[in-house]
């Protein structure tokens, strides 16, 4: 992806005959708009591109994805650390909203308003959204994270500075300082697991396939099914992140 | 050039001299190579252990359980959704058939109640009405602390296992 | 690390509301309040000495010295309280081998060294060396070394060598204001930058951050200038310190004109963050918003140099009020600093809750760790004026 839209940039750049535009400002802007996927490549385009789909209306907030992604990537048990978590909205009949997130969900959710107060009520599991512009590899001052050509979003371990600028920069309240290593840390779409063929952890578990996980570029993935036959939405579509996590059933209070 | 201006110079040069000898030595090797940041740290990130297995690798051992489970409502559920991470287990337990497993390739067994509780629990955000399909939630709900309830005076069955096959409930 | 997660569910038991479970905990705390701060006092009062040099405000001269030795002393510093913050503080010197063209952190390694090294050492190099040269030889020992080394062995104080230095560090100077400008602007768009978070994320922050830096640098020298003359027991030049007021009254109004534009355009475009903004606002910062910052930092303090522009009290009033002021500004903008770097992490960027700022008095991100940082520019500000007293200096008008 990265060397196509190069190739692309470079020859409108002569075109346009526009100097002094930064590297993330150009390919932004002229590849060509998708209404479908805000960050998706149109689908055929060679190497993988990694999505996600959640569907809300599956999900039963049992909690299972954020436990299982404590475990799998040893993030530390403190309701403070995590890579993915599950929240419950609760909007009231009075038309005030409840969020609630009781240590981001690992040990599920118990009702905490009674059924008459209540007007609608869902659960949203949250996890990185793995942007194609994202804010987060954008503000790193030494290069300690990044994205792949898959689209997944690392962290180096060995280089991050621990300044926490990143941390600062991610809308979605997605990465935190371990508090061990003192460096970044985040979501990576399991890695070591897409390595060997497997899927990340949390989608692996759900028991409800709430959760799909796909490649963005092959039109016959499970995930393209999903956002085909899905009115999809991302979270904060207004701070245009390139967010690659997307919402079946979204609910607009969900931020 | 006057004498102090030229003594300036030399010194900032050194500075600068040193900093660019510094860059080189201190600068890792992969850096750069597939954009600003270090190239080995893909690789590094594919080496974090792994714990979690897949569905399918736990039925190579325990088929019986499988077959069981294919038939009940839990068909859909995976083995470490309950067992927790299983990698290590599935990969060393076998040489203890029909003993006893070390403490560390023991699995979860989670038969309280507040283990099925997790998702079948009555909450108000699991009933899902879904147009496409007959099913208006996505799981049965029932209500712990009505649904037979464990009675502490007498012996009465308390726990869900108790009634319920967790693989073909 | 124990206390640390101790803390953590303490502030845990106080959150208001819903936010993400990773914004439990406060990233950037009282030491990156006070790098703002520094830097701040560093680009102010620059400013403030350039106004003699290049403006040619000639009352100003008696505190020339002192505001550049001021800046130069709280530079050394300015990074310290990034550093020592950092969760791998001896990986820092990446930054400077691999900066990251796009991160607005990435380029303050070169800012800063050209600040501290082309901006303000070249300065005071030219304006000392003359200086130096005379002094290193009338002194002995450990001094004469010192003198020595600082003018590089250079012997050559021919009127037209010290012309020449003259010339150049006024041409320092000239580069020496955009680069001030450049600095805190700079650590104002570290900030007005982040999308993310609609407390920072304004164009105006960079301008903000500018005029408060030169406010708390002017009152800084201010303050300085006054102790100074005191300890030295010398007469306090009140012509002088009326012409810093009246800078001073300036750029607090530009100063205050900027934060209030500011905060109207929010309030009246009221976008998606205002009301959790607007909670924010009137419940936890509002000591340190509106009374430290807004009442006591900025208005007591333009009322009353505003008055002080039509009616001048006698020369001993005025000293008290010259004394009171500095430090009213310098906590208004300590606590300006305070209200965006804490301010912006105290609500959830899910906009439904608030946390708690706690930290504890030890530790590297404690307050003794802070006041450790603030009171080492004080230290080596008064090293520099042993060695470099400005009072002692030839005269020389500079042309
Ligand atoms: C290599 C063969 C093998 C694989 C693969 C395997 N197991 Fe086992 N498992 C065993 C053996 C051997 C035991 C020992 C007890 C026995 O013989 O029944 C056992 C016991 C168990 C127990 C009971 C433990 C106890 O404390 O009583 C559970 C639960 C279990 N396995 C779950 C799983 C799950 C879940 C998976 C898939 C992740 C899995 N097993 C994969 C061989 C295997
Ligand atoms: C709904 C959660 C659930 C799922 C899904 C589940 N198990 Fe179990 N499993 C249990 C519980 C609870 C027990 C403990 C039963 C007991 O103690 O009698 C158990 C016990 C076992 C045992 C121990 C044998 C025994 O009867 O004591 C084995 C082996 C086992 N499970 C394997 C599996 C395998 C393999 C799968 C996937 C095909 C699986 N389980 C899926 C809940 C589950
Ligand atoms: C990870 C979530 C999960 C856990 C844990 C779980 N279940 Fe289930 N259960 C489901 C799902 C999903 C279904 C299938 C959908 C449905 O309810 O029809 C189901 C179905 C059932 C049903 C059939 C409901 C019907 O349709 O009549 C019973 C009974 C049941 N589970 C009992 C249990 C018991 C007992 C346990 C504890 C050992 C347990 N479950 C643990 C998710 C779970
Ligand atoms: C005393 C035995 C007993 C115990 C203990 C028990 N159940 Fe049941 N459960 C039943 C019977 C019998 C039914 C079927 C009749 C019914 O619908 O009430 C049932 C039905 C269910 C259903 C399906 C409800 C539906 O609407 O179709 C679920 C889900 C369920 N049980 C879960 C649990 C869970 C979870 C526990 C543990 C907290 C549990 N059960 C404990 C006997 C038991």
């Amino acid at each position: 992806m990265n060397q196509d839209t190069t190739k692309l940039s470079r020859r409108n750049f002569f075109k346009a005959g526009t100097v002094l535009a930064s590297g993330v400002a150009i390919a932004s802007a002229l590849t060509p708009y998708d209404g479908l996927l805000f960050a998706a490549e149109s689908p055929g385009a060679k190497g993988k591109w990694y999505g996600i789909g959640i569907d809300i209306n599956k999900c039963i907030g049992c909690g299972k994805c954020a436990n299982a992604c404590k475990q799998e990537n040893n993030v530390p048990k403190d309701p403070f650390y995590f890579r993915s978590w599950v929240e419950q909205y609760t909007i009231k009949n009075d038309g005030s909203i409840l969020v609630e997130s009781p240590s981001g969900g690992v040990n599920g959710f118990t009702q905490s308003v009674p059924d008459n107060e209540i007007y609608k009520s869902f659960f949203v599991p949250k996890m990185c959204n793995h942007c194609a512009k994202s804010p987060c590899t954008q503000v790193c001052p030494v290069g300690a994270t990044f994205e792949t050509e898959e689209g997944i979003v690392l962290v180096d371990e060995k280089y991050c500075i621990g300044c926490r600028y990143c941390v600062q920069a991610c809308p979605y309240g997605c990465r935190y300082i371990h508090p061990e290593k003192g460096t970044a840390d985040k979501c990576t779409l399991c890695f070591h697991r897409l390595k060997h063929g497997l899927q990340p952890a949390c989608f692996e578990i759900c028991p409800t396939e709430a959760r799909i996980f796909g490649d963005l570029n092959d039109p016959g993935s499970k995930l393209n099914y999903f956002l085909k036959n899905h009115n999809c939405m991302v979270v904060k579509p207004h701070l245009n992140t390139g967010s690659k996590l997307f919402y079946n059933a979204l609910s607009p209070e969900v931020r | 050039m006057p004498q102090h201006i030229k003594r300036l110079i030399s010194v900032f040069a050194i500075f600068i001299v040193l900093f660019l000898v510094m860059r080189q030595v201190l600068k890792p090797s992969s850096f750069g190579k597939l954009g600003h940041f270090r190239a080995d740290a893909i690789y590094e990130n594919t080496l974090k252990p792994m714990h979690y297995t897949i569905a399918d690798s736990c039925t190579k051992c325990h088929k019986s359980v499988r077959a069981e489970k294919d038939k009940g409502f839990h068909k859909r559920l995976k083995c470490e959704v309950c067992h927790g991470p299983g990698l290590k287990h599935s990969l060393f337990a076998e040489q203890f058939k029909g003993k006893e497993l070390p403490d560390s390739l023991k699995l979860y067994k989670p038969g309280e109640r507040k283990d099925c509780g997790v998702c079948h629990q009555k909450n108000a955000a699991r009933i899902k009405i879904q147009f496409d399909t007959i099913n208006t939630t996505m799981v049965h709900q029932i209500d712990l602390a009505e649904h037979n309830p464990p009675d502490l005076k007498a012996n009465e069955p308390a726990n869900c296992i108790d009634c319920h096959n967790p693989h073909q409930p | 690390m124990e206390d640390h997660l101790q803390n953590l569910y303490e502030v845990l038991s106080k959150v208001e509301g819903y936010v993400y479970p990773n914004e439990i905990e406060l990233n950037w705390s009282i030491l990156i309040v006070l790098y703002p701060y520094i830097t701040g006092l560093v680009a102010g009062a620059f400013i403030l000495a350039s106004l003699e040099r290049i403006f040619k405000i000639k009352v100003l001269k008696p505190t020339y010295g002192i505001a550049l030795l001021t800046a130069f002393s709280f530079m050394l510093v300015a990074t310290m309280p990034l550093v020592s913050h950092l969760g791998k503080p001896l990986r820092a010197y990446e930054i400077m081998i691999t900066p990251h063209s796009s991160s607005a952190m990435a380029i303050f390694g070169f800012v800063y060294l050209w600040y501290l090294m082309v901006v303000l050492f070249l300065e005071i190099w030219f304006d000392y060396r003359r200086d130096m040269v005379i002094w290193g030889n009338e002194s002995k020992g450990v001094k004469r070394f010192l003198y020595k080394l600082l003018s590089l062995w250079t012997t050559d104080i021919s009127p037209k060598a010290v012309a020449l230095d003259d010339r150049i560090g006024y041409i320092v100077t000239v580069i020496g204001i955009p680069s001030a400008f450049l600095l805190h602007g700079y650590v104002g768009f570290i900030f007005g930058s982040i999308k993310a978070n609609p407390w920072w994320s304004t164009v105006l922050m960079p301008v903000i951050f500018l005029f408060s830096a030169m406010v708390s640098g002017i009152a800084l020298v201010m303050l300085i200038y006054i102790v100074l003359t005191k300890v030295r027991k010398q007469l306090i030049d009140m012509e002088c310190l009326d012409t810093i007021a009246k800078y001073l009254f300036y750029i607090l109004v530009i100063d205050f004109a900027l934060e209030g534009l500011d905060q109207i355009h929010r309030i009246y475009v009221a976008e998606e963050s205002f009301e959790a903004l607007h909670k924010l606002v009137f419940g936890k910062l509002f000591y340190t918003l509106f009374i430290y910052q807004g009442l006591l930092g900025t208005v007591v303090p333009l009322l009353t140099l505003g008055t002080l522009q039509f009616y001048k009290p006698k020369a001993s009033i005025r000293k008290i009020i010259y004394i009171i002021l500095p430090v009213l500004v310098l906590m208004g903008i300590f606590f300006m600093r305070w209200n965006v770097v804490i301010g912006g992490q105290l609500f959830s960027k899910s906009f439904y809750g608030y946390t708690t700022f706690k930290t504890g008095l030890i530790g590297m991100e404690g307050y003794l760790m802070a006041a450790t940082w603030l009171i080492i520019p004080f230290l080596i500000l008064s090293f520099l004026l042993w060695l470099l007293p400005p009072w002692n200096k030839i005269e020389t008008s500079h042309e």
